[in-house]
């Protein structure tokens, strides 16, 4: 917070409200989109209204999910994805604010005064016909590699190395064909022995980590960078392995 | 010698920035971390790391900590056992101290305790409560989301203006003239 630069420059009635935006989303409480991020954000943007009125006069890039029908409709949205509602009823928002809440959304936030409040700032409304169609794409983050790419790797092994960061329990119940194995917490204390095994490893070799989740393949993807392999990267998606025969799942 | 007096304010209003900015997004407390300081403060003894929890697994009982920031900033990665007091503060996205102790090439976490923002002089700590309060009584203040922008795009709080702790100094015109006016603070969390 900046509530000291406050003091300094001269204001004399200055809080500081310190468990900040996650302790209020989680008191159940709304918290609001920006213009932008509502004009453009990487979101789903879910308009609660009828389709009637949804058809006459809308938020650019909205889905159309009458309020009536979200219960099955919010399936169609990845549970990861950030969503954005907006009805001409506050009551209806915030009921359905705590729907995806309680479905496991974690990134849900409103237009503030839903649809009047948006008229009101003079945004940008279209008309036509509704679409009901979930079109999100997560945006991989730094490090992250494309799961078809590291598909890719596993059908031709020259285009990278797939490195197994799980724990020995988890690999002996299966793995991925041509993976090579060394359990996270020992990355650091054996990276360089562990990687002069592998025949022809250069720093400069692609390197594609993962574990069951991502999490930990993140952790290891780091420790490569830091000690000079460049083009490590990790992937971020379920994997479940029975023998070699293993699924990969966003 | 007006020109002195505006440098030297300036100077002082980034200075408060360094002790005041939202541990988050506070550098300069972890950047000395980098590397192992031996800080006898309090009940942690021995070399620490300060900075904000990346990544961590149960499974292989490791913790990511990213200290420092910018060019200078590094992941760490620290083991953990049932012996490590306080494992539940490594929560991913907090800060926190661990004071640990080098076995072999492992670095193991002895004790982890979470890193909490300092309240500057001068400003009073509210709740949740307390804000929504003020907030549903339609008390006369200006809240002030001091996160990244884009943090302030994705959610933020009812009637917040987003002024973001490294813009401050350039943003301070977007608050009220009146020094008696109430003004509220919020980031990220405690941490």
């Amino acid at each position: 917070m900046s509530a000291g630069q406050a003091v300094q420059a001269g204001y004399k009635n200055v809080k500081v409200y310190l468990d900040g935006e996650p302790a209020w989303s989680k008191a159940g409480y709304a918290t609001y989109a920006g213009y932008g991020f509502i004009c453009q954000g990487n979101n789903v943007l879910v308009d609660l209204r009828s389709a009637e009125k949804a058809a006459k006069a809308r938020i650019p890039r909205s889905v159309s999910m009458p309020f009536a029908d979200l219960e099955y409709a919010m399936e169609e949205i990845p549970i990861k994805a950030p969503v954005v509602l907006f009805s001409d009823s506050n009551e209806e928002m915030l009921a359905a604010l705590k729907m995806f809440k309680e479905e496991g959304y974690k990134k849900v936030a409103l237009v503030e005064d839903g649809y009047h409040g948006w008229k009101r700032l003079g945004g940008k409304l279209i008309k036509g016909p509704v679409v009901t169609e979930v079109s999100w794409k997560r945006i991989l983050a730094p490090g992250e590699v494309k799961i078809s790419d590291f598909e890719a790797a596993l059908e031709d092994p020259s285009k990278a190395v797939i490195l197994d960061v799980r724990t020995n329990e988890e690999v002996a119940v299966g793995k991925l064909k041509g993976s090579k194995h060394i359990p996270l917490d020992q990355l650091c204390s054996r990276m360089d022995e562990f990687f002069a095994t592998i025949d022809g490893l250069t720093k400069e070799q692609n390197i594609y980590v993962h574990c069951t989740t991502g999490a930990r393949a993140e952790m290891a993807y780091k420790e490569l960078i830091k000690n000079g392999y460049k083009n490590a990267k990790f992937l971020m998606a379920e994997v479940s392995c029975e023998l070699n025969d293993c699924d990969i799942e966003e | 010698m007006q020109k002195t007096i505006v440098k030297v304010l300036s100077a002082l209003i980034v200075a408060t920035f360094f002790l005041s900015g939202c541990a988050q997004e506070n550098s300069k407390t972890t950047g000395s971390a980098v590397k192992p300081t031996a800080i006898a403060k309090k009940k942690m003894t021995g070399p620490v790391y300060k900075g904000r929890v990346v990544g961590k697994s149960n499974k292989a009982k490791t913790i990511s900590i990213q200290v420092g920031k910018g060019k200078k900033a590094q992941t760490i990665m620290v083991k953990f056992d049932e012996n490590t007091k306080g494992i539940e503060h490594a929560t991913k996205g907090h800060g926190i101290i661990v004071s640990y102790e080098k076995q072999g090439k492992d670095v193991y976490a002895k004790s982890v305790k979470p890193k909490l923002a300092k309240m500057p002089k001068g400003v009073v700590g509210i709740k949740t409560e307390d804000l929504k309060k003020m907030i549903d009584s339609g008390e006369d203040f200006v809240l002030i989301d001091s996160r990244p922008a884009h943090r302030y795009g994705t959610g933020h709080l009812p009637g917040a203006i987003s002024i973001p702790v490294c813009e401050m100094q350039e943003l301070l015109g977007l608050l009220p003239k009146n020094p008696n006016k109430s003004l509220v603070f919020y980031c990220g969390g405690p941490t």
